[in-house]
């Protein structure tokens, strides 16, 4: 390793440290930290929903809450998650040494920690932290007093210019560092998802960047004496709330797709190798996500359907929100026909593969009655809602994460996490999720909207007690897993190369791999490369048997 | 493996079949207005196919999971050599896009009966304004009554609403579930809905866009009266209006001003009130309803003068916390 002899040191090499592999470990860990914070705000805000009249939080408290959990899962937890794993995983996976501008890439991760650190100190500013939803639509946001709306913005600045570079970065080293022989219909799916995951960020992020901008002048600036204020927003001098919501929305629809498209890509990767089966339809997964990620940048507006948009304008709408469902529900049923046939292993990483696919059916189907723009009129900002984003965010992506770290955890540190810990958190948590976040269909049905601090209808309490005691069922989950990383660490059994006798180029050098990756990379021929590889060793040793 | 899928197909069938009856507890609340009753009855078509979906796909799930668990077989010994196939693809792209077909069909065939008031009677139909504002509704009727987050109606009369919020106020939602859909109260925009109740009754909603700190208690209240009911009230309250003897003093201090200050002005995110020597100076409660003050929004700008002698009215008949 070059570099003086500071750099060396346990801390300080990683402080410096351009290899991906380093990287994707520091947005992970950075990101799991976030995924604390942000779910004791949850587990706070569920303490107040419990009763009804409770009076455990502030008004100002309970929507600074319900404001950083929101913005700090989207930012600080999902997506750095998963830009945690596709650094990690992108070059070993094309068999590239690391990724095309590894300086940049480490500008990415801590521009991500300073942006996280800056929202996270927004409670502590003048006035408080952010409390008009992740959202922030104004005039609400604009009239927010103190400095939490604005370092809002700041930290999304900061963190859009993060995962922009990251974006790029990601799709210059997938079109240039593949290894010899990995043609795009030999790319990983997991490799597959990222491409549509950076492609789609740089289109959508300037958008939100023009529309938080906007935002901000709104507010009004005072730089060395010189006042900015705009009025964009504002009906009083010709401006629009409408605006916002469009940029807002034309940013935020699309990256919902952001996040789930690496989290399909996980269980693409993980479902073939404890089945023992190729990935059922690799051609078919492949294009329905790319089909998924153009398409999502023509629904935004169904985030809209209750300002009064034109009926016809509505119904486009709908039918492009329902035309998405295609390609995801083919990925569905690719995903079981993979299960077909094959010689199922129920190791806690394909546990959270399975239990993905069982809850993502649920906010999938969820989201039909939202789509259809009447049905909209009556759910939209309810529980509903709230229940159905969640079983596409936590029941889908988090599990799918979960299934991720189980599955590349002995990749990365060298150790199985253990697996009596793993299964136990699974279960608790698949039990605690859909304890909390079924009830709140109901509640939603009945009548009952998001963003409330309180409430005096009696009749929706048992959905909340029901909701707040799952809550604290996720919550022990999530400690036996930390648990399990602690011992893990101490004491977990070491593996080798392979464990899981998997399929992708990653699985074919040491674990955890030496900083260059690989001394040799093979030849690669189809999209299981290490099949390929155990194959022909077979054949070797079957020709010599009978030589 | 055929067997298998023609089962799972009959369960789902059978599933969806018995979905309506099941989803009658699943499904929006008991609709009081023809364009809640159209919204209920697309919810529960989508229903009918999310319910087969749902099964059909754990169905499989569970069956595959039980069927190809290892049991003896070796850890890594491999599975059936499968890498696809052209015709399975075809049938799963097909067979979406057949049900939203069908999903989105229904929805255009309902959306006359959601978006189209009734043809009005020989009365016609009653047009109300309603705006919104940080924390309460106001409704106005067409002859200048005024009325503060519970909005009478006749019953069997369509009712037209005009839903708005001020330039200087934030963005909010109308929605009474059992009388139809929400609609967005957006400064600068009016926006249009339409109810049409037929029994008496009281039927309860609240704010449901995010509106600030007492977004919480935004509860808004529709009392639908039989028709000459109806008429009776709102003419003796336009009278009482211009008397000065209405009740809307009483209606703007608990719904404008107790929502931060308490009932009886105790205090809550707001100041203390009770004893207050401002509250008996109705100039001075007139500047800061108007203008508002440090973080109180101005939540009496634009109202009549009306309006605002039958708040101070009412704080010098009742002042909070007594006299």
């Amino acid at each position: 390793m070059a570099g003086s002899a500071w750099q060396r040191g346990r801390v300080a090499s990683w402080l410096v440290t351009t290899d991906h592999k380093r990287i994707g470990i520091l947005y992970i860990g950075t990101a799991l930290v976030f995924f604390v914070l942000a779910g004791l705000m949850a587990l706070a805000v569920r303490l107040q929903l419990a009763q009804a009249n409770a009076d455990v939080l502030s008004p100002d408290r309970y929507n600074e809450l319900v404001t950083i959990h929101g913005t700090a899962m989207v930012f600080l937890v999902v997506v750095p998650l998963l830009a945690g794993f596709g650094n990690y995983l992108v070059p070993l996976m094309i068999g590239a040494r690391d990724v095309a501008f590894p300086r940049l890439n480490a500008l990415s991760y801590w521009l991500f920690a300073f942006g996280g650190t800056v929202l996270m100190l927004s409670f502590f500013a003048d006035g408080g932290a952010a409390r008009n939803g992740w959202t922030a639509y104004p005039p609400l946001s604009v009239q927010q007093a103190g400095d939490g709306q604005d370092l809002w913005i700041l930290s999304l600045h900061i963190l859009s210019a993060s995962t922009l570079a990251g974006a790029i970065n990601f799709l210059v080293t997938i079109h240039n560092l593949r290894t010899r022989g990995m043609t795009w219909m030999r790319l990983p799916l997991f490799v597959w998802s990222i491409e549509l995951y950076a492609w789609l960020l740089m289109a959508i992020l300037p958008v939100l960047s023009a529309g938080l901008t906007l935002l901000l002048l709104d507010r009004g600036l005072s730089i060395g004496g010189w006042e900015v204020q705009t009025h964009f927003f504002d009906p009083a001098e010709g401006g629009a709330p409408l605006l916002y919501q469009h940029a807002f929305w034309f940013f935020g629809h699309p990256e919902v797709y952001v996040i789930v498209l690496p989290a399909f890509g996980i269980i693409s990767e993980v479902l073939p190798v404890f089945a023992r089966k190729p990935v059922f339809g690799y051609k078919a997964i492949a294009f329905s996500t790319v089909a998924i990620g153009f398409f999502s940048m023509l629904v935004w507006a169904h985030h809209l359907f209750t300002v009064g948009l034109p009926t016809y304008l509505q119904a486009y709408f709908m039918v492009a929100s329902m035309v998405i469902a295609v390609p995801t529900g083919m990925k569905i049923f690719n995903w079981l026909a993979t299960l077909w046939r094959g010689n199922v292993s129920f190791d806690s990483a394909m546990l959270y593969a399975l239990g993905f696919l069982s809850v993502f059916v649920m906010g999938g189907l969820s989201g039909i009655y939202l789509a259809a723009f009447p049905i909209d009129w009556q759910v939209h900002d309810t529980y509903f809602v709230v229940a159905h984003f969640h079983y596409t965010l936590f029941g889908g992506v988090m599990f799918a994460i979960f299934a991720g770290l189980h599955y590349w955890w002995p990749k990365m540190f060298g150790r199985l996490l253990d697996e009596r810990l793993g299964k136990l958190a699974f279960w608790l948590l698949f039990a605690g999720f859909n304890l909390t976040f079924f009830p709140q269909h109901l509640a939603g049905l009945e009548g009952m909207p998001r963003r409330i601090y309180t409430y005096a209808n009696e009749g929706w309490e048992g959905y909340n007690l029901v909701s707040t005691v799952g809550s604290w069922v996720m919550g022990a989950a999530l400690l036996v897993f930390l648990v399990n990383v602690w011992k893990t660490a101490r004491s977990g059994r070491r593996v080798g190369h392979d464990p899981w006798r998997a399929n992708t180029l990653e699985w074919y050098t040491t674990s955890p791999p030496p900083p260059h990756n690989f001394d040799e990379v093979p030849y690669v021929t189809s999209a299981r490369p290490l099949d390929d590889l155990r194959r022909k060793l077979r054949e070797r040793d079957g020709a010599r048997a009978l030589s | 493996m055929r067997a298998l899928l023609v089962l799972a197909g009959l369960v789902s069938l059978l599933a969806a079949a018995a979905a309506p009856a099941a989803l009658g507890q699943l499904a929006p609340v008991t609709p009081e207005s023809p364009n809640a009753e159209s919204i209920r009855d697309s919810y529960l078509f989508v229903s009918i196919f999310v319910v087969a979906i749902f099964v059909l796909v754990e169905g499989l799930l569970i069956a595959f999971v039980v069927r190809y668990r290892r049991r003896q077989r070796g850890r890594f010994e491999d599975g059936a050599e499968i890498h696809g196939s052209t015709r399975l693809e075809l049938l799963w792209t097909a067979g979406p896009v057949i049900v939203l077909f069908l999903i989105a069909t229904f929805v255009f065939v309902e959306l006359p009966g959601i978006v189209d008031e009734p043809a009005a009677g020989p009365r016609g139909a009653l047009e109300i304004r309603v705006t919104g504002r940080q924390y309460y509704w106001q409704y106005e009727y067409p002859n200048g009554v005024i009325a503060i987050d519970r909005l009478r109606a006749p019953a069997g009369v369509p009712v037209r609403l005009e839903v708005t919020a001020p330039d200087a106020d934030v963005i909010h939602s109308w929605w009474i579930p059992a009388l139809g859909g929400k609609i967005d109260a957006i400064p600068g925009r009016v926006n249009r809905t339409w109810f049409q109740a037929d029994r008496p009754g009281v039927y309860r909603g609240q704010c449901a866009e995010l509106c600030g700190a007492e977004h919480a208690r935004m509860l808004a209240e529709v009392e639908v009266l039989p028709a000459s009911e109806f008429d009776a009230w709102l003419g003796s309250r336009r009278a009482e209006q211009s008397a000065g003897t209405s009740p809307l003093g009483e209606e703007l201090w608990t719904g404008v001003c107790a929502k931060c200050h308490g009932l009886a002005g105790e205090g809550g995110i707001a100041p203390r009130l009770a004893g207050s020597l401002t509250l008996a100076d109705p100039r001075a409660v007139e500047t800061i309803v108007r203008n508002g003050r440090r973080t109180m929004p101005a939540v009496g700008a634009g109202w009549t003068s009306e309006q605002v002698e039958a708040l101070n009215a009412y704080l010098e008949e009742n002042p909070p916390g007594g006299r």
